[in-house]
């Protein structure tokens, strides 16, 4: 028996869509109405939509949503109510987590992106029409796009790992690792930079250590910035694979 | 069908729910599985699906660990909690999203049981009554035609009429191909529907007999003066009724709430009785 089947991925992702549809629409319905309302708004001020004003809203909803996103389409694990017949369905862990990981990161920024994009347009469209607006395209896939798609893939296991990790307040304490994790991790680093740069009186607050601080900083290898994303969303992803392994109710 | 071997477990922080428990269920039977309330009969059957892991021993459905829930183990077996929660679509969503994993899962037979628990397939779940929702569950589980059907309390939130068209459906749903196991502490629920007796009582298996084997050797009912002698439990609360042993008598219905509560207090001396009796017979 194939513990790995496309097909039977495709029906999960399916089902969870289907069940999850009214809040989805919900959800969809109010992101829509509040994109729509800002681009108004920022189009009243010199009559185009500029990367930056299209960006400052959208990665706020963006990332908003798609966290929501991950635990509505996680709650059957935890929901003591719903969680026999969720984890009793036939269709193995390495099935879950492919399906879960398509549905809230490949599946929803295509179908949020697209959605928001036609929103924009629809708003500039508005626009052209009851004011001195010229038609012109919604700058959506601009550099700090791709920025942002990379972070929400970034993060997204972490709340995946959350949301199944904690069987209450799932968003709340996922939420506070992190930052323990993101505090515990500035601290290292300026631990280790102290330490290195000891020698040098780095901490001293004279400007040129400050410089010197803010190169290091900077100092990053895209190597090594690629390995640790990588590394880390794959260990998250792993974790969180062995939490629906050893799920019990 | 489904071997448990040993099986020990706890929650963290409490007393042992099952000790070293060891029970072979077949295919062809429906297995009434009793208890009183936090013996492990819930236990048991989510260690069954695999929703739980023993603390030691196996369970193993067709050779397989059930708690690896693979894919092959879990086409076989499908569980009706005593406490669920259906999402809020129509009843033939629900049956469209869900049995696609189910090779054997057969529609008509689905909305046969929904027409028979007279029910829609275009009925909201969220505007059902509980009950009305595990006639849904219920329908859906007969329907996948897996191998294994566990039932937890399903006669729970059920009206008296709900619950002779459960026993019916029941009755008509087993073949010899299914092993279906029905875990309550209302046992004249399944009056006249099991063929088989689990009892669990103090961590273990008390009792695990086939209703043939109880109705052969054991007699339910008002013994005669002659008959003290061979009275193993009777209840005054009962009209006086007893369990005595068969011998000459007729044979009798197998009262299952008098078996309960002379299995519960007189455990040894009915197994004893049983035991020796086969053995006697046999040789």
């Amino acid at each position: 028996m194939k513990e790995y089947n496309i097909r039977r991925i495709g029906n999960f992702i399916y089902r969870d869509v289907i069940l999850l549809r009214g809040t989805i629409t919900t959800a969809l319905s109010v992101v829509s109405v509040l994109l729509f309302i800002v681009i108004l708004f920022s189009l009243r001020k010199d009559h185009v939509v500029v990367p930056g004003e299209f960006m400052s809203v959208f990665n706020k909803l963006y990332i908003i949503s798609g966290v929501l996103f991950i635990f509505s389409v996680l709650k059957e694990t935890n929901t003591k109510a719903s969680n026999h017949l969720y984890l009793t369905l036939p269709v193995s862990s390495y099935e879950r987590i492919t399906a879960i990981w398509f549905t809230t990161g490949i599946l929803y920024t295509i179908v949020f992106s697209f959605l928001c994009f036609l929103v924009g347009q629809f708003a500039i469209s508005v626009g052209s029409i009851f004011s001195e607006t010229n038609f012109h395209p919604l700058p959506i896939f601009s550099e700090d796009y791709w920025q942002l798609i990379k972070f929400y893939f970034f993060i997204q296991p972490i709340f995946l790992y959350g949301a199944i990790r904690f069987n209450k307040n799932r968003m709340g304490k996922t939420l506070l690792s992190l930052l323990l994790i993101v505090l515990g991790l500035i601290f290292f680093n300026m631990m280790l930079y102290g330490m290195l740069n000891y020698g040098y009186d780095v901490f001293s607050g004279e400007e040129l250590a400050s410089e010197a601080f803010g190169l290091a900083s900077k100092d990053f290898s895209g190597i090594e910035k690629v390995l640790f994303v990588g590394v880390f969303m794959s260990t998250m992803l792993l974790a969180t694979y062995f939490k629906i392994v050893e799920k019990e109710v | 069908m489904i071997q448990i071997d040993n099986i020990r477990f706890y929650y963290p922080n409490s007393k042992v729910i099952l000790n070293n428990v060891s029970l072979h269920f077949t295919t062809g039977n429906i297995y009434g599985l009793f208890g009183k309330n936090g013996e492990g009969k819930s236990t048991l059957m989510k260690i069954m699906t695999g929703l739980l892991f023993p603390k030691a021993g196996y369970c193993r459905i067709l050779n397989e660990n059930t708690f690896k829930r693979s894919v092959k183990c879990l086409q076989d077996v499908f569980i009706v909690p005593e406490e669920f929660e259906l999402p809020g679509v129509k009843i033939s969503t629900y049956e469209r999203v869900n049995s696609t994993f189910y090779p054997e899962f057969s529609k008509d037979q689905f909305y046969k049981l929904i027409k028979e628990f007279k029910l829609s397939i275009d009925q909201k779940i969220s505007t059902l009554s509980f009950g009305q929702k595990k006639k849904v569950l219920i329908a859906f589980g007969i329907a996948t035609n897996t191998r294994l059907l566990l039932m937890d309390e399903p006669t729970n939130g059920l009206d008296i009429p709900s619950k002779s068209q459960f026993r019916k459906i029941m009755a008509s749903s087993v073949d010899q191909g299914k092993c279906i196991v029905i875990s309550t502490h209302q046992v004249r629920d399944l009056h006249s529907l099991i063929n088989h007796v689990v009892i669990l009582d103090n961590s273990n298996v008390t009792f695990d007999q086939p209703l043939s084997t109880i109705s052969e050797y054991l007699w339910f009912g008002k013994p005669n003066q002659d008959d003290r002698a061979s009275i193993i439990y009777s209840e005054t609360s009962y009209g006086g009724k007893a369990v005595l042993m068969r011998k000459d008598h007729d044979e009798t219905e197998v009262d299952l709430e008098l078996l309960f509560n002379a299995v519960i207090s007189q455990p040894d001396q009915i197994n004893a009785i049983l035991k020796n009796m086969y053995h006697d017979e046999r040789v």
